[in-house]
């Protein structure tokens, strides 16, 4: 039993870092815990970024494998674990630190939720303009680990284009800062982003400076149903042609209106304008030309749709699926994605039109034939650049296809060569991420 | 190591006749770039024509030893195009072609070597541009401004040029050609593009860009302001941005700069201002129109001497002329200037303008300002005269006074353009060891030779250096295991 020994000796110097309360190790607490059915030792729950870089140095010391978390809402990214020691419960992590609304930035703790953060700006009419999918519930530390996105980053672009400093804990627990506090700084190397998109493998997010924008002093959505995919993709080319400048346009397909509570149809584009009130006014009265002239009838919708929206894609089951394409080519990949996924599932699809990226929810089959789908998919889509990656998906699906799809040897091997500087014991959610890293 | 005679015939064998330059008059051009007070020829200089001939260069340099740095157009401003330990320069110029458009997917694909302006003049008539805008774009090639990450005074709405760049064909330190990023977005992986804008050729050379290309917006509305006190110039911009508009542009140019316009060719500022502000707004035509009128009154509202909004291209032409000329008309104003690019919040513009007086009277030298006010970044030129070692020196150290005044303030060392060798000595300022230590070990990943643009953006001290271990945190005592 010198197994649980060593456990037992580890919770306790575990709980000399967070205190006694911030270490569960019960079996409900690990099974509640677990990633892809495998069970951490511990939920350790930092209260400080101390504390949670001092559990990342005694893990990288005890060779434990520490997967972070964040609200949770992204566990089934990436490729199922091998190993799974600490699950490093972020939420306490929860202070905005410091809000600048003259400076129109913000510096937060990785665990604050975007809602709360949107709560603490909107006083200010000021916004950090990120939203994916349940965004409200999940913490900016999470967002930026997976660069996860929404309607909003055709207007503003991912957290990418917004994250200014970012302090971290390496996998060896070295407590780090990179990028500036300002709007504008080139000094050093763009440590931030390197970290955004990089699924907690090279460093644990501990605090991020963020870049905030105005809210609108107006904002109008209009319906534009379309007779076709086709037809979407010929109104967004002309959308995007133009002086217009939508803070969103998003395409969905027939399931995915009836979802949102629309109107029955082969799909159609819902885009958004916001500005003082005259300027959303005009750019409505043009966006309704171009979309008559598509053949379509604009049709104003209320305030409330983009919430409506968010739940509908928040709440899709079965396995969700990235797919990018160029805008190009989007319709023609949405068709091939239908004939190749859908198998007699049922499928939903929506997408940020203007730059491809699709986001598709397929419901329960046989994941086999599913993965089938997906390496078909990615075949056809390689000559485009194209890509197909899992977001959601049974396990058996995300063992049976790369989650992520193929990255070039080249550029893999400099993602290797990454992880293999920062974090050579493995200590951070190994085995999940691209090519193994 | 230095160039021996095989590697200059294998050099010769790869770029064939007319593409190395070897003699001292030649490279004599290449030592310096826009900084000219940082000289360091290169042994030769390579003018490639392709891509290959580029990854073969760094092979042959890699296997010798050699330095490789790269240069676009030479108009950076850090002492960055500029070869302190000899070896090879690779000049982009000759790879300077556009080598695909396309607007149905808003990008563009560009050698390094091609002039930034001129992508835009490739497009415009189709409606499109290139955003990232330079002072110097009408010279400036796009691989530079992706070297140092370029700003520019329309970024504040805009986003630097990182903000624009999609994907990248390097050849890296190690000699590999990388494609990284590319045209669709939200590929699986680090954002390896992300990293490498930016790294002033100290991960590799970049031999292709792909950018995204921006539609022109309806409209364009310039608003120019002329106020007693950089203060109250100030103020007005915190109201701007507080009332919820984003402009394309705020710059702003203080007493000093605005006498040595009017001294010059003369813009027409009205005596006795002390600091003249140009807002510019683009976007759909109602929110300009709107959004202008609003800042023209919040002007008037904080004391304004004028206020003039141009009507039409041609007036808007006029009102940017002073500050387009304003490097140029300092040379009224003295022999020599540092160029200072530092950054504050821009809350605290009032605060760091009052303090860089002080320390003018302090060093006892005139300091002007052209800064882009909206984004809080400095542009202090710190005037001297070169004939005066004693000046020079006094300069200098109100370089580092100003410096450290904006770090203080929770700015930064550099806003737009870049490290190279004059900013690199000041990161310290900003970064702990463990943070310069990171940087020095992401280096390491694309370029473990240490061969790629050697002594830039990166300080010569302990942390970035082999064998540093920074602080690690402290663990409970006792055993556990």
């Amino acid at each position: 039993m010198g197994v649980s020994v060593t456990a037992r000796g580890l919770g306790g110097a575990l709980a000399a870092i967070v205190g006694p309360a911030g270490v569960h190790d019960a079996p409900a607490a690990r099974a509640a815990a677990a990633i892809d059915g495998r069970e951490p030792q511990w939920v350790v729950r930092p209260r400080s970024l101390d504390e949670t870089a001092a559990v990342v140095a005694l893990a990288h010391d005890e060779r434990l494998a520490v997967v972070p978390r964040g609200s949770g809402a992204a566990l089934t990214l990436g490729v199922p674990p091998e190993r799974v020691d600490v699950v490093l419960d972020l939420a306490g992590l929860d202070a905005i630190l410091e809000h600048n609304p003259e400076d129109m930035t913000v510096t937060v703790q990785a665990g604050v939720t975007a809602g709360a953060l949107a709560a603490r700006l909107a006083a200010d009419r000021q916004t950090l303009p990120i939203d994916p999918a349940g965004w409200h519930a999940r913490t900016l530390g999470g967002i930026a680990a997976t660069a996860a996105s929404g309607p909003l980053r055709l207007r503003y672009g991912t957290l990418r284009d917004l994250l200014l400093g970012v302090r971290f804990v390496q996998a060896d627990g070295v407590v780090t800062w990179g990028g500036a506090r300002v709007v504008k700084s080139v000094s050093g190397y763009d440590v931030p982003k390197l970290l955004v998109g990089s699924l907690g493998t090279l460093a644990v997010i501990g605090e991020l400076t963020l870049r905030l924008h105005p809210l609108p002093e107006a904002e109008v959505t209009c319906f534009l149903p379309v007779a076709s995919v086709e037809v979407a993709q010929e109104l967004t080319a002309a959308i995007v042609d133009s002086t217009l400048q939508p803070r969103r346009v998003e395409l969905l397909d027939g399931a995915a209106l009836v979802a949102s509570g629309l109107p029955v149809g082969p799909g159609g584009l819902v885009v958004s304008f916001g500005s003082v009130p005259a300027a959303v006014r005009a750019q409505q009265a043009i966006v309704t030309g171009l979309a008559a002239r598509a053949g379509a009838r604009a049709e104003t919708l209320g305030p409330g749709f983009w919430a409506t929206y968010d739940r509908m894609l928040a709440r899709m089951g079965g396995t969700i699926l990235r797919i990018s394409t160029p805008a190009s080519r989007l319709a023609m990949t949405l068709r091939e994605a239908r004939s190749v996924l859908a198998g007699g599932r049922d499928l939903v699809a929506t997408a940020c039109a203007p730059l491809g990226l699709i986001r598709v929810a397929i419901g329960q089959g046989d994941p086999a034939a599913l993965a089938t789908g997906i390496e078909r998919l990615r075949a056809s889509l390689a000559a485009a650049d194209g890509s197909v990656v899992v977001e959601r998906g049974a396990v058996g699906l995300r063992t049976s296809v790369d989650p992520w799809g193929p990255v070039p040897a080249p550029a893999l091997a400099l993602m290797r060569g990454l992880k293999q500087e920062f974090d050579p014991a493995g200590t951070l959610n190994p085995g999940r991420f691209v090519g193994g890293i | 190591m230095a160039l021996t005679p095989e590697c200059v015939a294998e050099l010769e064998r790869i770029l064939g006749p007319g593409a190395l330059v070897l003699t001292v008059e030649g490279r004599m051009v290449y030592e310096c770039d826009m900084h000219t007070f940082y000289k360091g020829a290169p042994d030769a200089v390579a003018l490639p024509v392709r891509t290959e001939q580029v990854q073969a260069i760094v092979k042959v340099c890699r296997e010798a030893r050699v330095p490789i740095v790269p240069r676009g157009s030479g108009t950076g401003l850090i002492g960055g195009a500029m070869a302190p330990q000899g070896g090879v320069m690779v000049s982009m110029n000759r790879m300077g072609a556009i080598l695909e458009v396309d607007l149905p997917n808003r990008c563009a694909t560009v050698q390094p070597g091609l002039i930034n302006l001129w992508l835009s003049n490739a497009v415009r008539e189709r409606g499109w541009f290139f955003a990232p805008d330079p002072s110097s774009q009408m010279v400036s090639s796009i691989g530079g401004n992706v070297s140092t990450n370029a700003g520019g005074p329309h970024c504040l709405k805009y986003g630097i040029t990182t903000n624009h760049v999609l994907g990248l064909e390097i050849v890296t330190g190690t000699g590999d050609l990388v494609q990284i990023g590319g045209k669709t977005v939200d590929r699986p992986g680090y954002d390896l593009t992300g990293v490498a804008v930016g790294s002033e050729g100290t991960f590799g050379l970049v031999t292709a860009i792909t950018v995204r290309l921006t539609h022109l917006p309806e409209a364009v509305k310039t608003v120019l302001a002329a106020f007693r006190t950089v203060v109250a110039a100030s103020e007005t911009v915190s109201a701007i941005i507080a009332s919820g508009m984003v402009p394309a542009a705020l710059e702003m140019l203080d007493e000093a700069i605005i006498a040595a316009i009017n001294a010059g060719t003369g813009a027409g500022y009205p005596e006795g201002a002390g600091a003249v502000l140009l807002i510019e707004l683009d976007g759909p035509r109602a929110e300009v129109e709107a959004q202008a009128d609003r800042a023209a009154v919040m002007c008037r509202e904080r004391g304004a001497l004028s206020v003039s909004v141009a009507r039409d291209e041609a007036e808007r032409a006029l009102l940017w002329k002073g500050r387009k000329e304003a490097a140029g008309a300092v040379g009224r104003l003295t022999a020599a200037y540092l160029l200072q690019d530092a950054v504050v919040p821009r809350s605290k513009l009032p605060q760091i303008m009052r303090e860089m007086v002080a320390i003018g009277e302090r060093y006892g030298l005139r300091i002007a300002n052209v800064f882009h006010a909206g984004d809080g970044n400095l542009h202090p030129m710190i005037c001297y005269d070169d004939r005066n070692p004693d000046e020079l020196q006094r300069a200098t150290e109100a370089n580092e006074a100003l410096l450290r005044a904006c770090i203080t303030l929770g700015g930064t060392v550099t806003g737009e353009h870049g490290n190279g060798l004059d900013k690199c000595k000041n990161l310290p300022l900003q970064y702990g060891e463990a943070d310069l230590n990171f940087m020095y070990r992401l280096r390491r990943v694309f370029d473990p030779d240490h061969l790629m643009n050697p002594g830039k953006l990166l300080p010569s001290h302990p942390a970035c250096g082999e064998g540093f271990r920074p602080r690690r945190p402290v663990l409970p005592a006792g055993t556990w295991v």
